[in-house]
């Protein structure tokens, strides 16, 4: 469709916006943090909650309540938001990549069989009786499921995107069925509940180890995809044109992929399969931004950062003195927030 | 479970000193469907071990000619008449595998067990001439009202009927009776947490069923009885608000009363609990923790492990 | 500096697509490929670009064009395919900045003062400054084209290699690109372009490489290559030339095709 030359792009529109943008978005973030920790079903309030995380950060000598509520706000609360933030950057983070290399908007991290890969690594190793050790179950379920997307996709005749999406939806469709076949079979009453909350994405219990893990995660995949943001802007025409622009194709995707699989790898470990978040943030956040990367990426990982924050702490407060797993409420979230960006995109072409 | 005739009978036949035989054919309603008996069933398949159990309690381990999905191992009492029941399955046996011992009474522990890929839908069942019967306590479908021990004995009561074994079901509800009434109730007004399974949420026991129920007998507040059902998920968070004094395990073949203490006691979150630190734990096998008669006796073991928790302070 | 290229041959999957080719596309001029379909002609600008495995020597400005690297390549040769669309929500001045992607390094703040001026010049260019804000996606095809050009430009090319650019564009577009074309050789950068319409070709072009099935068939200007027995045997067309003196080129007249040497069947 065309539109009349008056209709800038939101990009430019907003291009003096973004200097201020990306500081105001980090303010955001800090002061949602802030205001995140102090909710929860125990009865603190926000000055306790604030002294205990002072406390132990060294500025304050006593923990102003008592040993318990202490560990509510250090162990529990503090950690869970934390890994919150990281999760939701991570996930929104890969989603944008994912969209960027296959060039399709549909593209979310879990497309090349990493959530079913993982969800089969965790049911496997839980059954199995490692219940701990769930997380490394599910990181090395989505690295060999992206290990096998791309063999599948390499025996096609080549690891281009379609095939990898292919070979993705094949694998993913795979570890589903093992998945199935391996709940139906072993599983007992009381692991239904553990393998469904997983499934859907849950972060509680989320402890330091967890957020520690996402955390380092994020350190060392976050900078190689955020200096590709340049790099993944040629990709907008296809390879031939990003080859002829001077990027290096087949060596930037193996890199960017890598990164992705391992930052993904890692969220769905500690968080389990959160759908939604990798999908819908990068669309969002590009009706504000337009679609350059090097703009786009940061954004996009802080408004992630910052969705998963509010969505767990409805989670895990909305129904005190249950939680619900945070799938449940990014899904709610997700599906009407999508359709309101698809209809802006309709208005906007 | 509404009020039926059998169970009318059944306490008549509690009041009288000379126990009434069953009129046939008995119709029932259980758990939102009539089913109707025409004779004292001969060939029983039991499912879950609370369904199993109390059939044995009644005698009639004779009749019995499969169990499936049983939960644990039967307790000492009943281990010598159920040493031999041929096990149709550990898990949910099919409805071929059911249909194969050409049972006429079909007993599930849980509402679920007749799904048409478990033992079969109770309608198809009752077109082939099996009468089905799920746990009152287990009803889904129609939710009944929370379990009480007058609920308990009523479905002893209603099998004794069934069965035509009434002076069975009579002598066993008494001696539960007796039992409880034994018990000393702990007054101290102590919290309790009933934690059922699950590492990151939590499953506890809450205000409906089971759980509420034996912690009610013991004295002890349960933290989640406001909760209108039988078992849901919690919050770590919630639950170290409330501090529960004492937690109840459940201890399972697959998820261990040990491996549940080791968990609490590594957790950095659980551990800061006083009930973790001064380890006063509660330990019932699982196939108590479902309604059916080893309920009583788990009471009674329970309250003297809490009796030993105080002496040891 | 002429682009010269010698023995180059380009296998894929076992399949010789090309085998053998050479010829010089001279410097200040704008030099066509034509040939039918399946020829060899977007594999041969591929393969200038690094995007097909090839064997071979192409030399351009003193240099061996396969030995760069592919950025120093994307320094000295620009790229324009046949028509690129994207799902990307980009402005105008978006795409052209991408042409600036082989002079800026990845930490390199966004485009400094004289990316700019080349991003400006080249919108200038292609007559699409109006049009810089305008989102990529709206525009008319010979409007997408235009600014893929000027994409190309930004890259400020000494070579520019273009694979049928004038293919879903109306005549006053093709005629306003090819224009540009020639513009752009005068001014001293190579062109190569591959195209489709042999009377585009005998118009615009100075220079016609002939490609046949993955071997070169003719080279030359496009008055002495564009022959009737040449048509006949590369197009399996009949054909008559009549010369336009007014333009100062020739014209092709198809008459039909011959059904027996249809070009699958080498005469």
């Amino acid at each position: 469709m065309k539109a009349g030359p008056g209709l800038a792009s939101p990009g430019a529109r907003n291009a003096g916006v973004h200097r201020l943008s990306l500081p105001a978005l980090f303010l955001l973030l800090l002061l949602s943090t802030i205001a995140a920790v102090t909710f929860g079903p125990a009865d603190i309030t926000p000055q306790e909650v604030w002294s205990v995380i002072l406390h132990h950060c060294g500025f304050l000598p006593d923990s102003p309540v008592s040993r318990l509520r202490d560990a509510i706000v250090w162990e529990l609360r503090l950690p869970r938001v934390l890994t919150a933030l990281g999760i939701g950057a991570g996930l929104a983070l890969a989603g944008t990549v994912m969209q960027a290399l296959t060039r399709n908007p549909l593209a979310d991290p879990y497309l090349l069989g990493l959530s079913s890969g993982a969800a089969f690594g965790a049911v496997l190793f839980l059954l199995a009786g490692f219940a701990l050790l769930m997380p490394l179950g599910a990181f090395l379920g989505s690295l060999g499921a992206l290990a096998f997307a791309l063999l599948i996709a390499q025996l096609l005749g080549g690891a281009t995107p379609s095939r990898a999406i292919l070979a993705g939806i094949c694998i993913s469709a795979l570890a589903s069925a093992a998945t199935s076949y391996l709940i139906f079979w072993s599983a007992t009453g009381d692991s239904y509940r553990e393998i469904l909350s997983w499934l859907m994405g849950s972060l509680s219990g989320s402890l330091w180890a967890d957020a520690g893990l996402v955390g380092a995660a994020l350190l060392l995949c976050a900078p190689i995809i955020l200096v590709s943001g340049r790099a993944l802007d040629a990709f907008a025409f296809g390879d031939n044109a990003a080859a002829s622009l001077g990027i290096d194709v087949p060596r930037l995707r193996w890199i960017l992929l890598g990164a992705t699989a391992l930052l993904t790898g890692i969220m769905v470990a500690i968080g389990g399969a959160i759908g939604f978040v990798g999908l819908v943030i990068p669309h969002a956040v590009r009706l504000a931004t337009g679609s350059r990367h090097r703009v786009l990426l940061p954004h996009a990982m802080l408004a992630g950062a910052i969705f998963m924050l509010w969505t767990d702490t409805a989670a895990r407060t909305l129904f005190d003195p249950r939680e619900l797993p945070v799938g449940i409420i990014t899904a709610l979230i997700g599906a009407p927030v999508f359709l309101f960006v698809l209809l802006r995109y309709r208005r906007m072409t | 479970m509404r009020p039926s005739i059998p169970v009318a009978l059944a306490l008549l036949a509690l009041a009288l000193p000379a126990q009434a035989a069953t009129t046939y054919p008995l119709s029932l309603d259980n758990c939102g469907v009539t089913i109707i008996v025409d004779q004292p069933p001969e060939r029983v398949v039991a499912i879950k071990s609370s369904a199993t159990e109390l059939l044995l309690s009644l005698g009639l381990g004779d009749r019995i000619v499969g169990i499936g999905f049983q939960d644990g191992p039967l307790p000492a009492d009943l281990a010598a008449t159920g040493a031999n029941l041929p096990v149709l399955s550990d898990k949910l046996p099919s409805q071929e595998v059911v249909l194969e011992t050409e049972p006429d009474f079909i007993y599930g522990g849980w509402e679920s067990n007749f799904a048409a890929d478990g033992a079969g839908e109770r309608p198809t069942l009752a077109r082939f001439g099996i009468a089905t019967y799920v746990a009152p306590a287990a009803c889904r479908s129609v939710p009944p009202p929370p379990l009480s021990f007058e609920a308990l004995f009523a479905e002893i009561a209603e099998m004794g009927a069934i069965f035509d074994v009434e002076e069975a079901a009579s002598a066993l509800v008494a001696e539960q009776r007796s039992m409880l009434e034994a018990i000393d109730r702990d007054d101290r007004g102590l919290t309790a947490l009933w934690y059922s399974s699950g590492t990151k949420t939590p499953y506890v026991g809450a205000g409906t069923n089971a759980p509420a129920m034996i912690l009610e007998a013991l004295g002890l507040t349960n933290i989640y009885a406001d909760i209108a059902e039988g078992w849901t998920s919690a919050s770590w968070e919630a639950i170290v608000a409330a501090d529960p004094d004492v937690i109840v395990l459940v201890d399972a073949a697959w998820n261990s009363a040990d491996q549940k203490k080791r968990l609490l006691a590594e957790s950095p979150i659980t551990s800061q609990l006083d009930a973790v630190i001064h380890e006063r734990y509660l330990v019932l096998p699982f196939p108590a923790s479902e309604a059916g008669v080893r309920n009583v006796p788990a009471i009674v073991d329970m309250a003297a492990q809490l009796a030993r928790l105080d002496s040891a302070e | 500096m002429s682009l010269e290229i010698a023995n180059l041959s380009v296998g894929k999957a076992g399949k010789t697509i090309l085998s053998d080719i050479g010829f010089t596309a001279p410097r200040g001029q704008v030099t066509g490929l034509i040939g039918p379909n399946g020829a060899g002609k977007s594999t041969l600008l591929a393969a200038l670009l690094g995007l097909a495995p090839s064997s071979g020597h192409v030399r351009f400005e003193g240099q061996d064009l396969m030995a760069m690297t592919r950025r120093d390549r994307a320094r000295l040769a620009a790229f324009v395919e046949q028509s690129a669309n994207t799902e990307e929500r980009l402005s105008v001045r978006d795409v052209v900045a991408l042409g600036r992607t082989p002079f800026q390094s990845a930490l390199a703040s966004a485009n400094g003062a004289e990316d700019q001026a080349v991003i400006a010049a080249a919108l200038a260019e292609t007559g699409m400054t109006a049009f810089a804000a305008r989102r990529f996606d709206t525009l008319s095809g010979g409007e997408q084209q235009r600014v893929h050009i000027a994409r190309a430009l930004a890259q400020t090319p000494h070579l520019l290699l273009l694979d049928e650019p004038t293919s879903h564009l109306d005549i006053s577009a093709q005629l306003q690109l090819l224009a540009l074309l020639r513009r752009k050789a005068m001014a001293g950068t190579t062109v190569l372009l591959a195209l489709h319409d042999l009377n585009l070709a005998a118009r615009f072009c100075d220079h016609l490489v002939v490609l046949k099935a993955g071997t070169l068939a003719a080279e030359g200007a496009p008055a002495r290559v564009l022959d009737p027995a040449l048509l006949h045997h590369v197009y399996g067309v009949r054909a008559r030339l009549l010369h336009d003196a007014f333009a100062g080129h020739s014209v092709i007249v198809y008459d039909e095709a011959i059904p027996e040497t249809l070009p699958h069947n080498p005469d």
